[in-house]
């Protein structure tokens, strides 16, 4: 290199350091400000109304930002990797509690919500799957803020029909109604599969990437009494006989879906309800709103919703959705005073009262039994319902690893129809097996 | 015309052998058609696009799709504001109201009211900084060096050209956990500044194989002539070379354009609110109803749109082709 | 024009000193570039080069740990992994392929000039100004075999019996291609139709005056002056095949099951979506880089025969 291009060069990096620079964050005295990272939905824009009212109350300013579902997590994990401070709260997945915990990315709440009797206003389960970790422990990391669980939606028009109600009644020897079995389910779905008319029975989660799949069929899963470990085994339990039957009857439903539900999840769902193709649909209780809006979905003055049914021996579990808000504790002391406030405020059941009226899901017992919640909507009654017997997937910090071997081999026998049930579940047992013993969560 | 500068005589076209006789003129015509059906064709979904943002959301997933249907702004509505959903009582006295504007109309119809702009406009003002600069820093640096690759001895040049290849190999998704703590560290995370260097680099590597590919091309003799003529180095490089290579600038233009105009995985994963670009927002206009087709369609018209108008700008540049070969051996 | 600008103005005679010397010109034109490639590269390069020896994961607070070749070891002897890149193999050669010879054929079409044809050609540039991830979530909407455009358009009108393109193992795979050649043929041939026009009529003219046949004048004219530019198109098409990944994430996710499972998909997979083992797709990625440097080669050597011969 010539001397006259390494002078040169030294000058470029010069200017380029120069420039950056210019960027340095500028540090900020007395909270003014709270930031709380969301995913971008509804629930979000509600959070935001109720945040506006805590800055007209207090003079804090409260910024809810929006980050798409599908990066939601990355933006999370990247922000924790970096222990950087760009957010205040998170109203974090339930999943993701174990890892934000064990890395020490969620401040500890447990004194907070016992010492301001908090934990008393939210139902037991919830703070169980939205606050608790590890589970029975007794110590907290976050609000139970969206309650969220999948159920069912129907097309009452269907159903009432007199015409299908004699029909269904003569080949399947009970009368039409919203079904409390899976084997009822699986039946209406059957009848209402008329190809010829483009109507299909019943949509089912079957997406692939991230956990679509294992959030539709664990409702069959668990409900046929199969989980996902017992007595800190895994294999034998993720393959059990009632496993394998839960996911050929998983594979049994699908046969009754819209084409084109190959790949789905809570969106597809509520397009092939709106677009009149099916007779039922899985889905997040948080996506419900849309389906009694006229303006949205066509058949809104005749959708019916009910929670979800019972397995063979009459276990009824439902996928857990929903998110707690959490604390995230790279923020400065005075930061995380700030936010203990918000989080007092909001938990108040009146503020509880607002966002459940906002359209947010509330998790406060009270607000949650009342009447007029109950009755505010048509699902609010099976979504209460719902979150009595709610369960989840993994909230340890490998629920991602465990996640991928059972998104890949259920697609692929559910959708894919590669190879069968039996082998679909054992490839997952040992491959989930393997990440656990890896872990050190469970012994080889 | 180009044609005039090269020393070659001007080619009459009509003398052409081939050009002659009927059936060639008949070829022509057929092959005129072909083109025209295959653009067609190829069009179909970008036409299908253009009627899904004009749909309401029943018809966008009608079964059969619909052609015909009644157009509605909903989707850019979706698209450029937020909503909130209402109440019945509440939608009952709101539309008591006679102060309402068409949007506020058409919000009302699916029982929302508009509480304000959405971010897209800002994050479309972000991608045109962001793909705007990035693409004139891509381009005239790789414009120097492809010059300096094609005219120059350059020792280890193929290797240098190979490292300079090399950069765009590593899958993005990989790179962007370092680039993301790099950026971090040196403050410039979430920033235009940071897009506009990443999206520069991400396009040197084309823009100089692209330009050096146009400019060896390009018969060193004219700048050779120019020089004997009293011109330095520099002034034959502007005046000569320069001119004679706007076709390979403006293609080199177009693509570094379109890469940094449409980059998703960088974008969204190295910025957050403030730099943050389109890309990564668009089929993000997820309400509780699900996936929102109409604004998909309506913003991913509307990012479409610049592109457009600059590749038709430069579109002389683009298609005139190389005029050099005349006295290329 | 050239006649006016080679004669230089009178006043614009070199003063010995003022002139800056071809060697400090050539330093000073590339540097800048090379500066930037290696500040901004540099580090993500080698970071995850050493990151592809450890054991970590970008979100876990514990610093990498070095287990040498381990993850290569894994990776390696994997046969899922061989069947993924078999798979981004495969796709690449027919994607890249139908793009050479659809681009190609265009651009020869589009050769001679027509009326109209200027605003044909740029009409046809317009899917590969799109953005990959949008164009994967709206042919989405387009596969679908109940609301979606393509299945009626290719002749199936019943949603019922109609192919469902997305989540058909067999079927996922074409239905990526399509969309890929759909949307990059235009740029293979954008890039054809600048090396055809460079193409002196001359040789045209004189290959017609010895009788030659158009396929004579095809092989031994317009395939070896259009070489170089087609080939520079064909090179970083693969190079993008390889990495191909808003698109296939955007139509399928990489499903159903593995079915489209590409490389890239996987390496994302693997970072990111809730994994996060930096430590192994770091590795993932550098084989994937080997593998493009060594078919990357391939082609540069081949261009630079054609170039010289």
């Amino acid at each position: 290199m010539s001397k006259n291009s390494r002078w040169l060069s030294a000058l470029m990096i010069f200017a380029l350091l120069a420039l950056v620079s210019i960027n340095v964050a500028v540090a900020q005295d007395g909270i003014t400000e709270l930031t709380i990272l969301w995913a971008e939905w509804d629930p979000a824009n509600y959070l935001q109304q109720i945040g506006n009212e805590y800055e007209a109350e207090t003079g804090i300013k409260v910024n809810v930002i929006q980050e798409p579902w599908g990066s939601f997590y990355d933006r999370m994990a990247v922000e924790w990797a970096a222990q950087g401070d760009a957010y205040d709260m998170t109203v974090g997945d339930s999943q993701w509690i174990g890892q934000a915990v064990e890395q020490g990315h969620y401040l500890d709440l447990t004194d907070f919500l016992v010492s301001n009797g908090i934990d008393k206003t939210v139902t037991p389960a919830t703070l169980q799957y939205y606050g608790e970790y590890p589970a029975g422990s007794g110590k907290y990391y976050a609000y139970p803020t969206e309650g969220d669980a999948v159920g069912w939606a129907y097309r009452k028009d269907l159903f009432e029909d007199p015409q299908n109600m004699a029909d269904f009644e003569a080949k399947y020897g009970r009368p039409l109604q919203p079904p409390e079995t899976w084997a009822e389910l699986r039946d209406i779905a059957e009848f209402f599969t008329r190809p010829d008319d483009g109507i299909y029975g019943v949509g089912v989660y079957t997406q692939k990437d991230y956990d679509g799949m294992v959030m539709g069929f664990q409702n069959v899963f668990f409900s046929w009494g199969a989980d996902w470990s017992r007595d800190g085994q895994v294999m034998g339990v993720v393959n059990s006989p009632e496993a394998v039957e839960a996911l050929e009857f998983y594979k049994g439903l699908y046969q009754f879906a819209p084409p084109g539900t190959g790949n789905a999840f809570f969106a597809e769902m509520n397009d092939v309800f709106i677009s009149g193709q099916a007779a039922m649909i899985m889905n997040y209780f948080a996506f419900f709103p849309a389906l009694i809006n006229p303006g949205v979905n066509p058949y809104a003055e005749v959708t019916g919703f009910f929670p979800g049914p019972k397995g063979p021996n009459g276990d009824q579990f439902v996928s857990l959705g929903g998110q707690g808000l959490s604390i995230l504790s790279y923020i400065s002391p005075e930061r995380q005073e700030a936010s203990k406030e918000f989080i007092k405020w909001f938990a108040q059941e009146e503020v509880q009262r607002r966002w459940a009226a906002v359209g947010g899901y509330t998790c406060n017992i009270n607000v949650l039994e009342s009447e007029e919640f109950l009755t505010n909507t048509p699902y609010n009654a099976a979504f209460a319902d719902s979150m009595t017997f709610v369960k989840d997937f993994w909230n340890i910090p490998q629920f991602g690893e465990l996640l991928e071997p059972a998104q890949t081999y259920l697609t692929g026998f559910v959708v894919g129809g590669e190879g069968t049930a039996q082998e679909a579940m054992d490839n997952i047992a040992e491959a989930q097996h393997e990440i656990l013993v890896d872990a050190g969560v469970i012994d080889g | 015309m180009a044609a005039q500068s090269t020393p070659h005589p001007e080619v009459n076209y009509s003398t052409r052998v081939d050009e002659i006789s009927g059936r060639a003129r008949t070829l022509n015509s057929v092959r005129a058609v072909i083109v025209i059906l295959i653009a067609l064709i190829m069009l179909i979904p970008v036409a299908w696009m253009t009627l899904t943002a004009f749909k309401s959301r029943p018809d966008a997933v009608a079964v059969p799709p619909k052609v015909l249907f009644e157009p509605t702004l909903e989707g850019f509505l979706s698209l450029l504001t937020d909503r909130r959903q209402l109440t019945a009582e509440q939608i009952a006295e709101y539309s008591q109201r006679t102060d309402l504007n068409w949007a506020d109309q058409i919000a009302l119809s699916r029982g929302q009211v508009i509480t304000g702009a959405s971010n897209y406009p800002q994050r479309l003002a972000n991608s045109l900084i962001i793909a705007g600069i990035s693409t004139i820093f891509s381009v005239a640096l790789g414009l120097l060096s492809a010059y300096s690759f094609s005219r120059f001895n350059i020792p280890g040049a193929g290797d240098l050209l190979f490292f300079i290849l090399s950069t765009r190999m590593l899958p993005p998704v990989v790179v962007t956990i370092p680039v993301f703590l790099m950026y971090r560290a040196i403050g410039i995370y979430d920033t235009h500044l940071g897009m506009i260097i990443l999206y520069t680099v991400f396009n040197l590597s084309f823009s100089v194989w692209l330009l050096k590919g146009f400019l060896d091309e390009i018969p060193r003799e004219y700048e050779e002539a120019a020089m004997v003529d009293g011109y330095t180095r520099l002034q034959a490089f502007i005046k000569i070379v320069l001119p004679q290579s706007l076709t390979g600038i403006a293609a080199t233009t177009v693509f570094c354009l379109i890469f940094a105009w449409n980059e998703y995985a960088f974008a969204l994963m190295l910025t957050a609110d403030r730099a943050r670009t389109a890309p990564p927002s668009i089929p993000s206009v997820l309400g509780t109803g699900g996936i929102e087709w109409a604004a998909i369609a309506a913003g991913s018209l509307g990012f479409l749109i610049p592109v457009v108008i600059v590749t038709f700008a430069l579109r002389k540049y683009l298609l005139r082709g190389v005029t050099f070969g005349a006295i290329r051996q | 024009m050239l006649k006016n600008q080679a004669a230089p103005p009178a006043t614009s005679q070199p003063k010995p000193g003022r002139q800056i010397s071809d060697r400090t010109l050539s330093q000073l034109f590339i540097w800048p570039t090379l500066i930037l490639l290696i500040v901004i590269n540099i580090f993500p390069l080698f970071y995850s080069l050493f990151l592809s020896f450890t054991n970590y994961s970008a979100i876990a607070n514990r610093p990498p740990e070095w287990i040498g070749f381990a993850n290569f070891d894994r990776l390696l002897n994997n046969d899922d992994i061989w069947g993924y890149f078999a798979l981004t193999g495969r796709y690449a050669v027919i994607s890249v392929g139908l793009q050479t010879v659809i681009g190609f054929g265009l651009a020869l079409l589009l050769r001679k000039k027509f009326r109209g044809s200027g605003v044909i050609t740029t009409l046809i540039l317009i899917p590969m100004m799109l953005s990959p991830v949008v164009v994967g979530l709206f042919w989405k909407l387009m596969f679908n075999p109940s609301y979606g455009i393509f299945n009626y358009l290719v002749g199936f009108t019943n949603p019922a019996t109609a192919p469902d393109w997305l989540a058909n193992s067999d079927l996922a795979l074409w239905a990526v291609i399509i969309v890929d050649v759909w949307m990059w043929s235009p740029f293979v041939m954008l890039l054809c139709l600048s090396g055809l026009s460079a193409i002196p009529d001359y040789l045209y003219e004189a290959a017609a005056i010895d009788r030659a046949g158009a396929w004579f004048q095809f092989r031994r004219i317009t395939l070896p002056q259009v070489a170089p530019l087609l080939l520079i198109a064909v090179l970083f098409r693969t190079i993008e095949a390889f990495k191909a990944f808003d698109l296939v994430m955007g139509l399928t996710g990489g499903g159903p099951g593995d079915a489209t499972q590409m490389i890239s998909v996987e390496i994302y997979s693997q970072a990111f979506l809730g994994q996060f083992r930096t430590g192994r797709a770091s590795a993932l990625a550098y084989i994937v880089l080997v593998i493009i440097i060594a078919v990357s080669n391939v082609y540069i050597r081949t261009l630079n025969k054609v170039r010289e011969g």
